[in-house]
C-alpha cells in the first residue's frame, strides 16, 4: 500500500480524477444501450486483465482463455437453474473450478515454449466448446448443447444477481476491474511478479537463480483462471442467456489476446486501454455489418495489430503514456511546482 | 572437508562422450580453474554440476549432499550459483531489477531484496548503473551483471562459465580483481576459462580437460609445463622444442 501512495502525486491526482469520473459516469449517461457498451468495455478490460497474469507476465501466449470464462459462466448458471443456488456463490465455485482446470491444463502445457503453448491452449479452448456443444444433460444438470441456457428471470434481486437497471451491473464490474488491477499491481511488485518476469524472459537464467519457473507459471495460471471464471458469471448474469459460441468460442479468446497485445501486455493499464479502443470497434461492426460480415471486427483487429506491432511492439500504452505526460503532467507541473509538492500542499 | 567432490562423472549425448570419467575436488575458499581447448567438455561438465542436465553416471557431492541429477533451482537453493558463457540478462528490465531477482532467493520482501541487490551492485561497482535497462549495457557490464545476479543469491560456490570470454585485454585486467574480491568474501569459485593469463593468475589449482578426459591437475605452473597439456594446446611438435 505504501508503494502505491509513494507514486508521483500528479499521477495519483490524475488517477483519482479518472476514477471519480468513472464513478459518476452513469449520472451523465442514462441510455441503457450506451451503459451496456460501457459495461462491456469494462468487462473486456477485466477479462484481459485476468489474461494478463499469464499472457502478460509469465511470457507465454494463452489463446484459449474463453474456456475458463465459460466454465465460470456455466457453473454458476447451472447451479442456479438446477438448485437455485445464488450466482454469487456459484461465481466462487465456478472460479475455483476454472482455477482447477487451469492448473490441470497448465501442468503439461506451461513447460511448452512460445507457439507450442499457444497452440495447446487453442486446442483446449476449442475442446471445451465442442464438449459443451455436444452435451445435453449431465444427471440433473441441463447443459442444452449448442442452444445454450436462458437464465430463469426473477425480479430485481441482489441474491439472484439480476437487476432491472444497468446501474448495479456497471458498479459491480467496475469494482471487479479495480480489484484485479490492484492485484496486478501488487503482484508486479512482489517476489512472484519478479520471478514470473524473470522466468518469462530467460527461463534458463531464472532457474539458475533458484526459481522453479513452472511452479510460478502455475500460480499465475491459477489466479488468472479463477478471476476469469468470476468474469464468466458476471457475463452470464448480464446477458441472462449463454450459449457455447458466445462464451466458449475462439472469437472471445482471440479478442482478449488482441486487446492485450494492442493495449500492451504485461502492463497494468494496457488491457484497459486496449478494451477502450477495441470494444467500440467490435460494437460498431456488429451493429452495422453483423448480419453481412460476422467476425469483421477480428479482421479489423488483425490489421490494427499489425500496425501497432510494427511501430509499438510493446503496445499502445507506451506512446499514450508519453502523450499524456506531455499534455497533462507537464501542464499540471507548471501550475503546481516542478516536483508536484505544491499540488500536494494545496490539497491540505 | 572438500566443498565440492566430483567422482568419475560421465556425460554422453547419444553416442558422443562429452565428459569421460572426470573427477575433481574443490576445497572451501579456493579458486579452481578448469581449462581445455574448444569442445573439450568444460561447459558440459559445468552444466552437469549446475543441473542443466544430469550426468550419465558418476557422483557430484556438494557440502556433503549428492546433487547429481538435481534441478538447477534446487542446486541454487543449496548454495551453488552459476553464470552463463553467453550472458542471459532479463533484457527488458533494469540492472537493479535483474539483481533483485537473485536477491529474492533469501527473502520475500521487496525492500529487503532491494537492499541486498544494491549492496551487491555497490560491491561490484555497478551501483551507478542500477536504473539502466540491461539490454543497453556494454558487454563487460553485462558480464558484471551476471556476477551481480549470481552473488545476490548468496552462494557458497560460484561457477563462472567464461566470464572473461569476449572481453578486451584491458577489460580482463579490470575483471581479475573483482573475481578475487568475491573470493575474499568467502565464496569458493570454480572458473572455466580460455584466457590462460587470467586463469593462471587467479587459480590456486587447475584442471585440464581434453576430449572429455581430465589430462592434468595441480598447481598452475606445473600444469602448463605438463607434456600432455602442451600437446593438447599446441600440438606434438612443440613438446620437444620447449626444452
Amino acid at each position: 500500500m505504501k508503494q502505491l501512495l509513494n507514486q508521483n502525486p500528479k499521477i495519483l491526482l490524475i488517477s483519482a480524477l479518472l476514477l471519480g469520473a468513472l464513478f459518476i459516469l452513469p449520472l451523465v449517461v442514462t441510455s441503457p444501450a450506451l451503459m451496456q457498451i460501457f459495461i462491456l468495455i469494462i468487462l473486456y478490460a477485466y477479462f484481459t486483465s485476468t489474461w494478463n497474469f499469464v499472457g502478460g507476465f509469465a511470457g507465454v501466449l494463452p489463446l484459449g482463455h474463453s474456456a475458463f470464462i465459460g466454465i465460470g459462466a456455466y457453473t454458476s448458471t447451472v447451479l442456479f437453474q438446477t438448485f437455485g443456488i445464488s450466482p454469487w456463490l456459484g461465481m466462487i465455485v465456478g472460479g475455483l473450478l476454472a482455477a482447477m482446470m487451469g492448473v490441470v491444463i497448465g501442468l503439461p502445457t506451461l513447460k511448452l515454449r512460445g507457439a507450442y503453448f499457444a497452440l495447446a491452449t487453442i486446442a483446449v479452448g476449442e475442446g471445451v466448446r465442442v464438449l459443451v456443444e455436444n452435451v445435453k444433460q449431465v444427471g440433473p444438470l441441463m447443459i442444452n448443447g449448442p442452444s445454450g441456457i436462458s437464465i430463469k428471470l426473477t425480479e430485481n434481486s441482489f441474491s439472484a444477481f439480476q437487476f432491472d437497471s444497468k446501474l448495479p451491473y456497471y458498479y459491480i464490474i467496475l469494482a471487479m476491474l479495480l480489484i484485479v488491477l490492484l492485484l496486478t499491481y501488487f503482484m508486479m511488485n512482489s517476489k512472484i511478479g519478479y520471478y514470473l518476469a524473470a522466468g518469462g524472459e530467460e527461463p534458463e537464467a531464472a532457474e539458475a537463480l533458484g526459481i522453479k519457473v513452472s511452479r510460478y507459471r502455475l500460480i499465475a495460471m491459477a489466479i488468472s483462471c479463477f478471476l476469469a471464471g468470476l468474469g464468466g458469471t458476471f457475463y452470464a448474469q448480464l446477458m441472462l442467456y449463454i450459449y457455447p459460441k458466445s462464451i466458449l468460442g475462439l472469437d472471445l479468446s482471440f479478442e482478449i489476446a488482441f486487446i492485450a497485445l494492442i493495449g500492451g501486455r504485461g502492463t497494468i493499464l494496457g488491457p484497459v486501454l486496449g478494451a477502450l479502443l477495441l470494444r467500440p470497434v467490435s460494437e460498431l461492426t456488429r451493429i452495422y455489418f453483423g448480419s453481412m460480415l460476422p467476425g469483421l471486427h477480428l479482421v479489423i483487429f488483425g490489421l490494427i495489430l499489425i500496425v501497432v506491432m510494427r511501430y509499438y511492439p510493446k503496445g499502445l500504452v507506451e506512446p499514450v503514456k508519453i502523450l499524456l505526460n506531455k499534455l497533462f503532467i507537464n501542464r499540471l507541473g507548471k501550475q503546481g511546482g516542478p516536483d508536484g509538492t505544491d499540488s500536494a500542499e494545496k490539497a491540505d | 572437508m572438500s566443498l565440492l567432490e566430483i567422482t568419475r562423472v560421465t556425460k554422453k549425448f547419444s553416442g558422443l562422450i562429452a565428459v569421460n570419467e572426470v573427477s575433481m575436488n574443490v576445497e572451501s575458499g579456493q579458486i579452481v580453474g578448469v581449462i581445455g581447448p574448444n569442445g573439450a567438455g568444460k561447459t558440459t561438465l559445468f552444466n552437469c554440476i549446475a543441473g542443466a542436465f544430469p550426468p550419465t553416471s558418476g557422483s557430484i557431492v556438494f557440502d556433503g549432499k549428492e546433487i547429481a541429477g538435481k534441478k538447477p533451482y534446487e542446486i541454487c537453493r543449496l548454495g551453488v550459483t552459476r553464470t552463463f558463457q553467453v550472458v542471459k540478462p532479463f533484457a527488458s528490465k533494469t540492472v537493479l531489477y535483474n539483481t533483485m531477482v537473485g536477491a529474492f532467493a533469501h527473502t520475500k520482501h521487496l525492500h529487503e531484496a532491494e537492499r541486498k541487490a544494491l549492496e551487491v551492485l555497490e560491491f561490484l561497482e555497478l551501483g551507478h548503473k542500477k536504473d539502466v535497462v540491461s539490454k543497453s549495457l556494454t558487454l563487460p557490464e553485462r558480464k558484471k551483471l551476471e556476477l551481480a545476479r549470481a552473488l545476490a543469491t548468496e552462494p557458497k560456490l560460484l561457477l563462472l562459465d567464461e566470464v572473461m570470454a569476449g572481453l578486451r585485454p584491458t577489460e580482463v585486467t579490470d575483471m581479475l580483481p573483482i573475481i578475487r574480491k568475491i573470493n575474499e568474501t568467502g565464496v569458493t569459485i570454480v572458473i572455466v576459462e580460455h584466457i590462460m593469463q587470467a586463469i593462471m593468475s587467479l587459480s590456486e589449482k587447475i584442471y585440464v580437460v581434453n576430449f572429455g578426459k581430465k589430462i592434468a591437475e595441480g598447481d598452475p605452473h606445473d600444469v602448463v609445463a605438463d607434456v600432455d597439456v602442451i600437446k593438447a594446446y599446441l600440438g606434438d611438435e612443440y613438446v620437444t622444442t620447449q626444452h
